[in-house]
Parts: C-alpha cells; structure tokens; sequence
C-alpha cells in the first residue's frame, strides 16, 4: 500500500516538475485550451484541421469561434479590453492598430518576429505589421485584386485578350455590353461598385485613382497626413466612373453586380479579390475565365491595392506563451497550402510553392504570385482610415449617377469638397499635417 | 331595388376579398420565397433569371446547415432563453403592472414614466456599458448574462397596467381585503385569474424578443455552445458572400417554430383578448 | 404601502441595473471622447453634440429617420384600421387573414431582408414581374436614391401592419355590440356607424398604436443595414437613418462618445413625439367630453 502510494506520489511529482519546467522553458503544457475568434465562418474548417493537427502534436485543445466580419469586429472591441476576450483573433490592421495603440497587442516575441522577418514574407507584408520600429501580429491573408475577365465574351466580340490599360478597358467595355430591344442592359461591360454603402465603395473608386496616380491621403513624413486626391488623378478617377455609367454606358446601377453578376455571366469584367474563384468553383464551374492584373491608367504602371488580415495574439491572454506557439503554426508552410486550398482565400507568406495549386486551378496566378510590374500601394494602418473611406464612400454613389458631374467644374468641386473631407477627419483625429 | 343591391355589396366584397388575397400573397411572399431557396442548390440559386420552385427539391442546405454548426443546440439555446425569458417577463409584468395600476405610493408616476421611457433608447446605445457590468458580475458567457436584460419588458408592464387597470374592479380586491386576504393572496387568486389572455399576450411578445434576440447575445456568448438560432445564422454570413442556401434554411428552422405558437395560441391572442379586454 | 415596495423591489433593482445605469452611464459617454478600446478616455464637453450639428450625416439621417418614420406610421395606421374594420365580421376566411397578415410580426428581420432585397431587385425581383404583367415599367426600388427610402417604409409597413391590425381588431370586438345595434335602428349606415360610433371609441387604441409604431419606427435598423450591404444595393446616403449612423459611428468608427450623444438626441425627439402625442390626445378627449 504505502509502496503504491508512494510510487503514485512519486510519478505525480515527475509529472509537476515535468509541466513546470516545460513552462520555464516556455514551452507548452498539455492541459491549456487555447481560445480562436475569427470573423471568416469560410476559414473556419482549415482552422478545425490545423487545432486537430496541434492538438495531436502537442496535446493543446483549440476552440474556434466565427461570427461574420462586422460581428466579429464588434465582439473584440467590447471583449478584449475588458478581458473577456479570445487567446487569438484574426482582424484587419485597423482595428489592429487600435489594439495595438491601447496596449492590448504586445510586440511579437523574439519567435514570432525571427517568423516574420526570416524572408517568409514579402517586404511589403512585413513592413505592414511594424508599428514604431516594432512588429506587432502577423499577417494571415494577403490580399489583393486582379482583373477578372469572362473569355467567352471576349472571344464573342473579337477582342484578343485582357486591356492593360483603363482606357483601352473602357473601348472594350463598349463592345462587351448588351442591351435588349427596349434599350435595358442586360449583360454590364465592366462591373464597378456603384451603389451600397461603406468603404468598400471608397476601395473600388482607389482601385483607378491610384493607378491614375492619386491617394486618399498622402504621408508628409512627420506621421502626419493630407488628402491627396484634389488634382488631376483624382478628377479623372471620378470622370472615368462618371463616364462608364453616363456617356459610354458599360454599367448601371440597376444590373447585377460584383462576384454574383460575373459568376452568373451578367459582366464581361470585374475587379476582385481571389476568393471569387471559389464562388466560380460552386456556382459554375463551366465558366472560362482568366485573371489579368489590374489594368494601368495610360502609360503608368500597374499598381494593385494590398490588404492584410492578420493573426494576432490578445495581451491578455492567460497562455500567451502557447498562443505565440499556435500561432506560428498557423502560419507553417504547410498550414498556408491549405489554408488557400480550403478557403479559397491566399495565405501571406511567399514562400510556399503554389506549383500543385496553380496545376489545378490556373487562374490563382495572378493572386499568389502577381506580375513582378505589379506594385502594390498598402492600406494605411491607422485607426480613422475606415471613417476616411467611408465618408468618401458616403458621397461616391450620388455623383456616379448625377449628371451635374459631366461639367468638369462641377466635377472639380465635387472632388474638392470630399477631399476637404478627409482633411477634416484628419484634423479631428490630429493625424492632419503638409 | 333589394336585390340589385346585395349584388352590388356582393361584388363589393369580392373586391375585398381580392384586395385582401394580393396582401395575403405580399405578406408571405418574403417568407415562401425563404421557403424554396432553402431547398435549391447552390447553381440554383446562382442562375439567372431566377425559377421559383426548384427543379430537385433537395434537403441539402437543411443537412449541410446541422453538419457546418450544432443547430440542433442553437435551436435548444434559443427555446431555453425564449422560454425563460417569457416566464419571468410575465411574472414581472403582472406583478409591477398590477402594482403601478392599483396602488399608490411616492414615486409612482415618476418611476413608471422612467419604464417607459428607458424603452426608448436603442438597446445599441447602451450595450456596451451594460456588458461592462457584466464583466464585473462574471456573468460573460454564462445563461444568466445572455438572458439577464431580458427577465422584464417596459412593454409587457405597460400592457398589464392598462389591463389590471381597466378590467380589474377595485372592489374585488376591496372584496378580498375585508376577508383578510393579503395582498400577495389577491394578487394570485383574484387578478391572475383574470389576466390569463392579457397575460398570454405579454407572453407572446415576450416570446418573440426573446426568440429573436441577436446584438447581445453575440456580445455576451463566447462558446459556440451557447450561441442562439439567430447568432448561428452568421456561419453562413462570409466576408464578402453568403451561402444564402444554408442561410435560408437556417431561417426557415428558426422560423417554424414561431409559427407554431403563433398558430396555437392565435385564437387566444385575437379572440379571447377581445372576449375579456376592456370591459370594466 | 409596504406590499409596493416589497413587491417592485427585484423589478426596479433589475431594471436599474440593466437600464437605468447603462444609459445613465452610456449619456454620460457623450460627454467624452472614447474608442471603445482605449483606456483614455478625455471629457470633451459639449463638442460631441455640436459636432453632430453641423454632421452632414446626421442631418440626413434626422431627416431620413423623419420621413421614413411619420410615413410608415400613417400608412401602417391607415391600412391596418380599415383591415380590421373589414376582419371583424363573422367571415370563414377572416381567421385566414389574420393569420397571414400577422405573420411578418414573428418574423426574424434578418433573413426577411435578405428576401426583400430578392424581391425588389430591378431585373430579377417579383415585385417588377408583378408590375410588368399589369403593363407597368420596371422600378429601381432599391439603386434609385429616390426611392430606396420608399421601398424601406413599404418594408417598414409590411412589419407592422398585422400588429396594428390585431390592436384595432381587440378595439373593435370589445365595442359592446349594443350601441352599434340601437345605431342600426336608428338607421345609421354602416359608414355613420363607423364615425360616429367605433371610431370615437377606439381612439385610445389608436393612440397606443401611433405612439408604438412611431417609437418602432424611429429606432429602425436591421432593414437599414442588410439593405445597404453589397453592391446590389440602396446607395447609403438615401436610406441612412439615426439608429444605423449611431451603429456606424459607434462600432464601424469607434467614436462611442460621438454616438452615445447622438442617442441621446433620438431618445429626446421620441420621447418629446410621445409627449406631444398624449397631449394632442388628451385636448381631443377633453373637446369631445
């Protein structure tokens, strides 16, 4: 009896020591449940595969929680900083920055930054997660939009391939356009965001500003910013939406749009994100379509938007040295491949052989590995960017569809009072500076 | 002259009649148009022009929506706080509706004004203060903390007072009294019995806040396993898509089962409340 | 006396602790500047509320907000009176429209929107098939700024009607039977004796419906936000609404100070509406008394 005991006493003291010196080293006990919130239901079963995965080499149980995106927003920012919140969440750098600014993100452990900084990444990912010489998080997705093109219509109307310029875009757009008898389109030549509300519409109307060589805001190098839209890019990005709906007529309001409309058929070309792929994959997987980079305004170059939706680890959690741990296993190589696979959605890192994925599904090209012409202007990582493009956002549809706009000084002064605009909202959140 | 006359209120009464069977198609149009996408697939529903029946009906979304999320567990949530809720929203209403009707103390008015009129922020507004407390209580993620807010309605008060006092004659309370009855005694043996429709009807829309509750639940639930029928509809809810398949079924599961109550106890929501509302 | 207090006692302590301090603590926000996030949280006086003076949004979505809310009000009340009037005669099919009509009441707003925005769309939707069989042009319910505020009160409309309805119809079968009768041997037509006799006595009632469905309307959202969502979808600016710019500014902005004062200002206009409501009411009584 007191044998047995003492043999039991024995191995439970083993096992204690054993856990405490793992959790000196900081390593991992076996015992923890690590908490997931992410705002993407879609990753939800890459994020199933990859705790099962953990959980099996490191006895770590993972529970994962998704509310959709703007849920998901709401959720941390009343449960993070009350200390009701998850072990990891995704989100985006803007709320991001907020987290990080309130102290509730701490800087990355040597581990996560040896991750970050090892050449994994592109430079302009890594340079996203830097705050104050600082990195904070990890980037999870990488995201950018390309050209989506429907080769069906275009092989129909005897255009040789994808414009690479807006110009040569908007001459296209005309011959891909359908209308019926009584003069209503039935099939848009371009699908732009014309109408809804938010700072989705602000992304899109970027998507030709930038190219035609304007910004929402422009850094002054002091940390301080100014709108950099009320000029001749920004005139023109307006008169080029302007255009499409009123005089050229290759899109209207009224048809269907985005993802939806491209994937039913309903719109020679749209400018989207990779995870329109997989709603094709669904929904009509006989549609011949390519990818082409988004076109150049002129003689410009290329430049596409680039958004990140990073992995972060709550400051305080109560198992961060575990959480850091998950965390960059959700970001191995092997967790990336399938993170695409599964979801439809690219990982971030760039060193991860696309080569079977490309095999199957060509058309990924242009998302996992861009055209080295491409350049990428980032989203600015500060908290007031989403009241910036959302208020210009707020503006955008009326003018589309005004007719007052085909005046070139109405236009003007439409462009110069959202511009004032954002100068405004600068200044009310002390970020405004020349 | 008697007879061209009833043909014409006849004729009348068809256009009524006709009038009411286009309403009738509006009002459930949303609802059978949620009814046959849930058995479409997803090419189906993708493919324009639209059909309105599906060609296949297929249980697909309703197998896929129960294998994606446990609904069978959002469905049990949401009965459970429903079904809580409603009990002690009707226990509250009648006794502080009776309470602000028959009896007067300092502070009455004041504090059934501040009822009602509290009713009127949106729950938006104050949310987060309110999650806050409950962070203090250690309430997050618990039972209690989801159905908390719930437990009474200005609403349901209001409606008790202005049945108990309408309906309810003093003098049978009066009655009980010089019997010796107590208050608490008159309360339960003279005006519950006599509050049984209005009592239903308070229970009914308690029935259906609580079933529908989505903004606090989402703040408060952090375990999957508490989550509602509502908050579960968000699985299908993508960043920039929907599978409005899974979407639609989910719905139509949240749905039926008001529906069901609605159809039980509609006779004695309309009919009975008119029987005995007033008439004091 | 004693029984009072005992009795209210769990109500009001439950009540002050999940309304009364949350919105007293939520209209003292409004005096601040706070992210929601941060641990900083600096008073700024009265600059909320003059900032919201001078918000282009906020104008618009008092005025939205004004509009949408006095229109569905009327439209629902003026509909939902008549449909009873009609419901509560002995009818087979009377039970039927009840039911039916009273259906949108229970259900969930969130997937009815989803249908909604299904059934107002330009090309595809069934309201302009239904139009298109009657020989009527198409309407771009939802893309016309125009008319997106209107297609969110017959929204608004189709929501409440069966609840009017069913109050008018309590209204109507509690009239005692007796007065309309002495009424009809008076030789009053149907018409007269709905003036002269249902109407006067149903007035409370429709007070209570007006003051419910305009405190209902004033606070709308979920129409709002699944409305505007994507691109097939009303432009913001036309349907923008108090409760969804206080949503907007509080969890898309994080201006939680800016938006507790803007809440603060709904909750004043609503209930200064209810107030005046009574008081109109009240006059009325005391004329016809």
């Amino acid at each position: 009896m007191t044998r047995m005991l003492g043999r039991r006493g024995a191995m439970q003291a083993a096992a204690g020591a054993g856990v405490a010196a793992l959790a000196g080293r900081g390593a991992l006990a076996a015992d923890v449940t690590l908490a997931v919130w992410t705002g993407y239901p879609e990753l939800v079963p890459w994020y199933q595969a990859m705790a099962a995965e953990y959980g099996k080499a490191k006895g770590t149980k993972v529970t994962i929680l998704s509310t959709s995106l703007r849920e998901h927003e709401q959720k941390l920012a009343a449960a993070v900083p009350t200390g009701t919140g998850p072990d990891i969440f995704d989100v985006g750098q803007i709320l991001g920055i907020t987290f990080i600014e309130a102290g509730l993100v701490k800087p990355n452990p040597p581990a996560v930054e040896a991750l970050l900084k090892g050449g994994a990444y592109r430079a302009s990912s890594v340079g996203q997660f830097n705050t104050d010489g600082k990195t904070y998080g990890v980037p999870m997705l990488f995201s950018t939009p390309a050209m989506f093109w429907n080769k069906a219509f275009f092989k129909e109307a005897g255009i040789d391939g994808p414009p690479k310029t807006f110009q040569d875009k908007m001459v296209a757009a005309k011959k891909l356009t359908k209308f019926d008898a009584t003069g209503k389109m039935t099939r848009s030549g371009m699908s732009l965001r014309l109408s809804g509300q938010g700072s989705g519409i602000a992304e899109k109307f970027r998507f030709i500003l930038e190219p035609a060589g304007g910004t929402l805001i422009v850094p002054n190098g002091k940390g301080k910013f100014h709108q950099g839209y009320d000029n001749e890019a920004g005139r023109n990005a307006l008169k080029y939406y302007v255009d499409a709906v009123q005089t050229d007529k290759v899109d209207d309001p009224k048809v269907q749009h985005d993802a939806a409309a491209f994937v039913a058929g309903n719109t020679a070309m749209l400018m989207r994100e990779a995870w329109v792929i997989g709603e094709i994959k669904e929904k009509n997987p006989t549609l011949d379509y390519g990818v082409a980079p988004i076109p150049a305004w002129g003689t410009g170059p290329h430049k596409t938007l680039l958004q990140h939706n990073g992995l972060w680890v709550n400051a305080k959690s109560k198992n961060l040295d575990v959480a850091y741990d998950f965390q960059v296993f959700l970001c191995s190589k092997e967790a990336s491949v399938k993170l695409t696979q599964m979801s439809g959605w690219v990982a971030a890192r760039s060193d991860v052989d696309w080569s079977p994925l490309l095999k199957e599904i060509p058309q990924y090209k242009e998302f996992v590995s861009p055209d080295a012409g491409v350049q990428f202007y980032p989203e600015p990582v500060m908290a007031a960017w989403n009241e910036i493009e959302s208020r210009l956002a707020d503006k955008l549809p009326g003018a589309y569809i005004d007719p007052n706009m085909l005046d070139p000084a109405k236009l003007a002064a439409f462009i110069k009072a959202a511009a004032a605009q954002t100068d405004q909202i600068l200044k009310q959140n002390d970020l405004y500076g020349l | 002259m008697g007879h061209r006359r009833s043909l014409g209120r006849r004729l009348g009464l068809y256009a009524c009649h006709g009038v009411l069977m286009l309403g009738a198609l509006v009002m459930v149009m949303p609802m059978l148009w949620m009814l046959v996408t849930a058995f479409k697939s997803a090419a189906e529903i993708a493919i324009l022009p639209p059909v309105f029946l599906p060609k296949d009906w297929s249980v697909a979304n309703f197998s896929g929506a129960f294998e994606t999320a446990p609904f069978g567990r959002f469905f049990l949530n949401s009965a459970f706080i429903a079904l809580v809720s409603t009990a002690s929203v009707m226990a509250t209403s009648l006794v502080a509706g009776t309470v602000f009707a028959k009896y007067q103390f300092p502070g009455r008015k004041l504090l059934f004004g501040l009822v009602l009129a509290t009713a009127i922020v949106p729950f938006e507004a104050y949310m987060i203060p309110l999650y806050v407390q409950l962070v203090g209580l250690e309430w997050v993620n618990t039972y209690q903390g989801i159905i908390l807010p719930y437990l009474f309605m200005a609403f349901g008060i209001f409606l008790m007072r202005q049945h108990v006092s309408s309906s309810i004659p003093t003098e049978l309370m009066e009655a009980g009294r010089v019997d010796g009855a107590g208050e608490w005694w008159i309360l339960a043996r003279v005006i519950a019995p006599l509050s049984g429709n209005a009592l239903a009807a308070v229970g009914i829309f308690a029935f259906i806040q609580g079933w529908g509750i989505f903004i606090w639940p989402l703040l408060i639930a952090n375990d999957q396993l508490l989550f509602n029928m509502e908050l579960g509809l968000t699985q299908f809810q993508f960043a920039f898509s929907a599978d409005i398949g899974k979407l639609m079924a989910g719905s139509v599961v949240s749905v039926v089962p008001m529906l069901i109550v609605f159809l039980l106890l509609r006779r004695r929501i309309i009919e009975n409340m008119a029987l005995t509302g007033l008439k004091g | 006396m004693l029984f009072c207090y005992v009795a209210l006692l769990p109500v009001v302590a439950l009540f002050f602790y999940v309304r009364i301090i949350p919105i007293g603590f939520s209209f003292l926000l409004s005096f601040y500047k706070w992210n929601l996030i941060s641990p900083r949280r600096p008073f700024v006086g009265w600059d909320n509320y003059l900032g919201l003076m001078e918000d282009e949004n906020f104008l618009l979505a008092l005025k939205n907000t004004t509009i949408y809310s006095f229109s569905t009000v009327a439209l629902a009340t003026m509909i939902a009176l008549p449909l009873a009037v009609f419901l509560s005669r002995k009818s087979r099919l009377s039970a039927f429209y009840q039911t039916v009509y009273f259906l949108p009441v229970i259900t969930p707003m969130v997937p009815v929107a989803i249908a909604w925005k299904w059934i107002y769309d330009y090309n595809y939707g069934i309201l302009n098939y239904g139009l298109s069989l009657v020989g009527l042009p198409s309407v771009p319910w939802l893309t016309d700024p125009d008319i997106a505020l209107w297609a969110l009160v017959i929204m608004g409309v189709w929501k409440v009607l069966g609840y009017n309805m069913v109050l008018f119809l309590v209204g109507i079968r509690n009239i005692p039977a007796e007065y309309l009768e002495a009424a009809s041997i008076d030789g009053a037509s149907d018409w007269q004796r709905f003036w002269r006799i249902s109407f006067p006595l149903l007035r409370p009632i429709l007070l209570y419906v007006i003051v419910t469905s305009t405190i209902n309307a004033f606070n709308v959202f979920t129409q709002v936000y699944v409305m505007t969502l994507g691109s097939q979808s009303a432009p913001g600016q036309a349907v923008r609404m108090l409760v969804f710019d206080i949503y907007t500014n509080g969890f898309q902005f994080f201006r939680m100070g800016y938006a507790s004062a803007e809440a603060v200002i709904l909750t004043l206009i609503v209930l200064g509406l209810t107030v005046i409501q009574f008081s109109l009411a009240r006059d009325d009584n005391v004329k016809a008394g």
